[in-house]
């Protein structure tokens, strides 16, 4: 909402410059996002004296014109019929930005040099006079800003307003406010109207078939009007909230929308078949053309204003071209109405068309404010336009409105702002907004204030309402700090919100980055991942006004925004990375609206091992970089029974196959570890390895102890033996220690795998295993006849079970 | 006898005097004192010794040992002090093998400290779903369908009755529902809005905190505010008030800090006002309390919402929010 000063100076005298009354807005509450000198545009525009005027050389109709200013001369070709020697006329120099948009420039016009331009008032939005240059005062003085040597002064404001006030989308509405803040007086205009008869009554009539959409509707009728351009006061007024002057009536109706906040249509009456208005609602499918030349689709629910045959307009959104005013229209039919906000909101929605009209009446205009409005209208249209008014209203009002009758205790308002007020001061508050008090009742300590709001005030209903102006007028800034009393407990932050910020702090640690991704990825991604048509995550959750193309659907991995970072970085010559993301995904569940989101760590490595040193030569990460990532993890974590399996071919979707494990706890799955699948790294344009792992934090979750238990330091020292054995290149590592394990000897403490071999002197096909087993007893010292029988026992189990044979 | 110890003693003293390395040192202690020592070997024979001379051997013996161990222990040491002072030593300002730790995200970081400020006020930590049905982002809020008040939230929908979470604030009314007053929660968390621009991304983070308690004032809501301001950014940050609209707040406000860059004295990042705009907040509007059936004529509470990112762009001097977003390592290892 824009407003000017020159205009608020109509209803309030403004104490305050510019700046004060701009700070004061928004501290009460209408927010003042800009504040524009209205003349800017002037700032480059001079008084300038012609010196010379002399003919151009290669057109008959233009002249060369010597312009003096304080540094010189400038030529200015012009074209204007009354420029002649001697006279003062604005001189806009180049750089001006005109009100219509248009930038100055030095040119050339027919082969002559013109370096700025003589203006008429039509060009500077300063008259409406498009004949020739603008004449100034012999006594102004050359050289001088044409803004200060006029006296052109004024602000414009630029409003940012709340839902909750649209009696504010109005100049008196924000002098009200002004007003109640100077603590001065408001003047209205004269909105009365006397009426000897009701000629009107005559004429037309208008019939409300949908009250719920419209409850009032009311008219105003004007005789023998003359369409054509508005005063330039008028115009003026219009172009200072940055409106555009069309003709005289539809400039009336703009000026008063802008002034009371009541939005007025008006009809050609005489284009209104049998005279009279019909307010329904449309017939589904129904066909009409709006005023901007769209042909619109109507549905059963849009409030349409008719005449007796069709419908003429979109209520409270847009009129229609066949009863738009014309030059030569005679007779006008001003609309003044309330339309329901619910209705005008769902058919502008439904059109996706917002106009100024549909703005207020969606947040709700004054119910009381139709007559004020229409009467005004009326009063302008036969001043301006030369008509005779229609004696009589119509004023249809099927649903009268009852204003809010709110009831606030003191005490509770002092309690809930933490302020000391009394009644009086209260009642003094409100009633320079033009509250009503009604009463005030002492109820025992408390008094209770009766208060009828005034109709413009459609945001007020409950007592709390009452507080909030109370506190705005008496200024938030003017209530002490305070603070609650405040219990000394708390409960422990969730396990999920704890789990979260160990996994951040260790990863962190590990020397990942932490990145945060869109939860929303491109509609492919989940193809582009490879995953099974069966896998869960492949049904993932479109979003129905997406932003673009590549946020369309809600993750079901964490891993397609890692391959995507990783591509960014990558092309921006960042190729070893380590990164991590904690985020959701989302899978949507049978029969439910909401889907499940659990909560998943993913990490990718890809690049090198170390950065480049002079310690060594740069080695490529790999799987059990990774791997060793998870496993200390993990082991931090205090996850017990730790194992990785090897994936089915057919899991592997987005890993490569042989490269790539389930990471199991016990029994359960708590993530995937592996090499991203060459096909995938292509689907997302990636020309080099990567490598990642993935937990599920609601799998992961319970697996972490929720205490550590100290155990006791061992006393006795162990004793250390190694085996190596020779077995089949398939069989895993893992299974071969998990047997020993599973011997279930109480003197292993532990299996330590120190070396794997392949290749001469191992026969082709084979592998050698190499590890280390302590024995330690927790009640004596072991010697070597403890365990050597046992080590015995240990190794030829392991080369029975895995068909294994010992080095030569 | 005596003499023979004599004679060790000199002579140990002797090869000690003419020992040029702590590597000599060790060699002449092991001559003496190792296992198969000269001294050790003494001892061993003092067996074969007279049994009456033999206390007496055996004594000095041992004293010897002890003063030859003292000797060398004192070389070895005079010599490990002159050897670093002679020696090259190694190119120390060569870099180490590197260790180096990752960076959290700077919204995790500010998130964080945000959420550390309200813990230690008092605050316990919530969060919830971030797919949300429409009752809870809005209804239950007292966002009514089809009112201009949810055109303040550009909205992601899923379904008519689904949409991406605007806020955090579902967790509010989810909250309520299964705890009764006292109420004093903090909820961290990504919001959806479709928006997108310098200082907008379609994913953004909040940290909303709300308290319901009785008597709890707006002079209360202005302490708790003006606290974390002072924490966060520090105590010569004046805060203002100022009136503002939410539908599930009354009285509501906006709360703008002076210009952390410029002081109020104006300058591009306040748009030369002054004044940062930081957080939202009021008192919580008495239609929550009776949508999870609270007492609103007993208690009384406040809300507000920071916007994670607005802090983090202020922190940092960040000037574009999609900076936050694209994940550059080049922008992430900076914090």
């Amino acid at each position: 909402m824009k407003v000017s000063l020159s205009w608020l100076e109509d209803y309030v005298d403004i104490k305050m410059d510019p700046a004060q009354l701009a700070d004061a807005l928004t501290m009460a509450g209408l927010e003042v996002e800009a504040v524009a000198d209205r003349y800017g545009y002037l700032q480059s525009v001079l008084v300038g004296r012609i010196e010379a005027v002399d003919s151009h050389p290669n057109a008959d109709k233009l002249k060369v014109c010597r312009v003096h200013i304080p540094n010189g001369q400038l030529t200015v070709v012009c074209g204007a019929p009354n420029v002649k020697a001697g006279m003062l006329a604005p001189l806009a120099l180049a750089g001006t930005v005109l009100p219509d948009g248009s930038v100055l420039e030095k040119s050339v016009i027919r082969g002559q040099a013109s370096e700025a331009m003589l203006c008429s008032d039509v060009e500077l939005g300063l008259g409406t006079d498009p004949g020739g240059i603008m004449e100034l005062e012999e006594s102004l003085t050359p050289g001088d800003r044409l803004a200060d040597a006029l006296g052109l002064y004024d602000t414009v404001f630029e409003l940012d307003l709340t839902p909750n006030r649209p009696d504010c989308l109005s100049v008196i509405g924000i002098a009200r406010e002004i007003a109640a803040i100077q603590k001065t007086p408001l003047r209205y205009p004269d909105f009365s109207l006397e009426d000897k008869d009701n000629r009107i009554g005559k004429l037309a009539s208008v019939t409300i078939e949908a009250p719920d959409h419209c409850p009032r509707y009311a008219a105003r009728l004007v005789d023998a009007v003359k369409v054509k351009s508005s005063p330039f006061w008028l115009q003026d007024r219009l172009l200072s909230v940055g409106l555009r002057p069309i003709n005289n009536i539809v400039d009336i109706t703009n000026f008063v929308l802008m002034e009371t906040g009541q939005p007025l249509h008006a009809f050609d009456f005489d284009r209104l078949a049998e005279n009279r208005i019909v307010v329904r609602t449309a017939r589904s499918g129904e066909k009409f053309f709006t005023l901007d030349q769209k042909e619109r689709t109507l549905d059963a629910d849009m409030l349409m204003i008719c005449d007796g045959q069709k419908p003429v307009a979109v209520g409270g959104v847009m009129g229609g071209l066949n009863s738009e005013i014309e030059t030569g229209t005679s007779r006008v039919l001003i609309e003044s109405a309330y339309f329901s906000p619910v209705s005008i909101r769902k058919t502008s929605k439904k059109l996706g068309v917002s106009t100024e009209a549909s703005h207020r009446f969606e947040r709700g205009v004054d119910p009381e404010g139709t007559i004020r409005a229409v009467n005004r209208a009326a009063r302008l249209t036969a001043e301006l336009a030369g008509g005779t008014l229609v004696e009589g209203l119509i004023d249809e009002y099927p649903k009268p409105f009852k204003p809010a009758q709110v009831s606030v205790s003191v005490q509770r308002t002092r309690q809930l702002l933490g302020i000391e007020l009394d009644p009086g001061h209260i009642k003094n508050l409100l009633e320079s907004i033009e509250f009503e008090v009604d009463n005030i009742i002492a109820d025992g300590d408390d008094h209770r204030l009766e208060v009828t709001a005034p109709t413009f005030r459609v945001d007020i209903s409950i007592p709390e309402d009452l507080m909030e102006e109370v506190a705005r007028l008496a200024g938030y800034n003017n209530i002490p700090i305070t603070f609650p009393a405040m219990p000394a407990e708390a409960r422990p932050p969730s396990r999920q919100l704890e789990v979260r910020r160990r996994l951040r702090q260790l990863m962190t640690g590990f020397g990942f980055s932490e990145v945060i991704t869109y939860s929303f990825v491109h509609r492919l991604s989940s193809e582009r991942l490879g995953l099974a048509a069966t896998d869960p995550r492949r049904s993932q959750i479109p979003i129905v006004n997406p932003l673009a193309e590549d946020q369309a659907v809600m993750r079901t991995s964490l891993i397609p925004g890692l391959l995507e970072t990783m591509r960014y970085n990558l092309t921006r010559q960042v190729k070893t990375l380590k990164i991590f993301e904690v985020g959701k995904i989302f899978i949507p569940r049978a029969n439910q609206a909401l889907p499940q989101e659990p909560e998943v760590l993913a990490v990718l490595w890809t690049g090198m091992r170390y950065e480049a040193s002079w310690h060594g030569a740069q080695i490529p990460c790999d799987f059990f970089d990774i791997k060793g990532v998870a496993e200390g993890l993990l082991g931090a974590l205090k996850i017990g029974g730790l194992r990785f399996t090897r994936m089915d071919d057919d899991a592997c979707d987005y890993t490569r196959a042989g490269y790539c494990a389930w990471i199991m706890a016990g029994d359960s799955t708590v993530g995937r570890v592996g090499e991203i699948h060459p096909r995938i790294r292509d689907n997302f344009e990636l020309k080099q390895s990567a490598y990642i792992f993935e937990l599920e934090l609601p799998h992961l979750i319970p697996l972490i102890p929720a205490a550590v238990s100290f155990k006791p330091i061992p006393k006795f020292p162990a004793i250390y033996r190694d085996i190596t054995i020779i077995v089949d290149r398939a069989v895993e590592a893992q299974s071969i220690l998990e047997a020993v394990k599973n011997m279930g000897e109480t003197l292993v403490e532990t299996v330590h795998l120190f070396a794997v071999f392949e290749g001469d002197p191992v026969a082709a096909g084979k592998k050698s295993i190499s590890f280390r087993l302590t024995y330690r007893s927790g009640a004596k010292t072991l010697v070597d006849d403890d365990v050597n029988q046992l080590h015995k026992l240990i190794t030829a189990k392991l080369l029975q079970a895995f068909n294994a044979g010992l080095p030569e | 006898m005596e003499n023979n110890l004599d004679q060790i003693h000199q002579q140990a003293l002797n090869e000690l005097e003419g020992a040029e390395s702590i590597r000599e040192i060790e060699d002449i202690s092991i001559r003496y004192l190792g296992r198969k020592g000269v001294l050790t070997r003494f001892l061993r024979n003092i067996s074969h010794l007279p049994a009456d001379q033999r206390p007496m051997a055996g004594k000095k013996a041992n004293e010897l040992k002890k003063i030859l161990d003292q000797a060398f222990r004192q070389a070895s040491e005079k010599h490990q002090t002159q050897d670093a002072a002679g020696e090259q030593g190694i190119d120390v300002s060569l870099p180490g093998r590197c260790v180096t730790c990752g960076a959290m995200h700077p919204i995790s970081l500010i998130n964080e400290q945000i959420c550390g400020i309200f813990s230690g006020l008092g605050f316990d930590i919530a969060e919830g779903r971030e797919v949300e049905s429409d009752y809870y982002n809005f209804e239950a809020l007292n966002f009514p369908k089809d009112h201009p008040a949810r055109d303040m939230q550009d909205t992601f929908f899923i379904s008519d009755d689904t949409v991406l979470r605007t806020h955090t604030s579902p967790q509010q009314i989810r909250t309520m529902e299964k705890q009764a007053p006292p109420v004093r929660i903090i909820l961290p968390g990504k919001v959806y809005r479709c928006d997108s621009d310098l200082t907008h991304t379609p994913m953004f983070h909040q940290v909303e905190g709300l308290l319901v308690d009785e008597n709890i004032s707006f002079g209360d809501l202005k302490g708790i505010l003006t606290t974390f301001v002072h924490q966060m950014f520090d105590e010569q940050t004046s805060l203002r008030f100022r009136p503002s609209f939410f539908p599930f707040t009354e009285p509501s406000a906006e709360v703008d800090i002076l210009c952390i860059m410029c002081r109020g004295r104006g300058c591009r990042v306040c748009s030369h006002t002054g004044w940062l705009e930081i957080l939202g907040s009021g008192m919580v509007h008495p239609a929550l309390y009776e949508n999870v059936g609270y007492d609103a004529e007993r208690y009384t509470g406040f809300a507000f919402g920071i916007g994670v990112e607005r802090i983090a762009m202020l922190k940092y001097g960040i000037d574009d929010i999609r900076r936050f977003f694209e994940n550059d390592m080049r922008f992430l290892a900076q914090f």
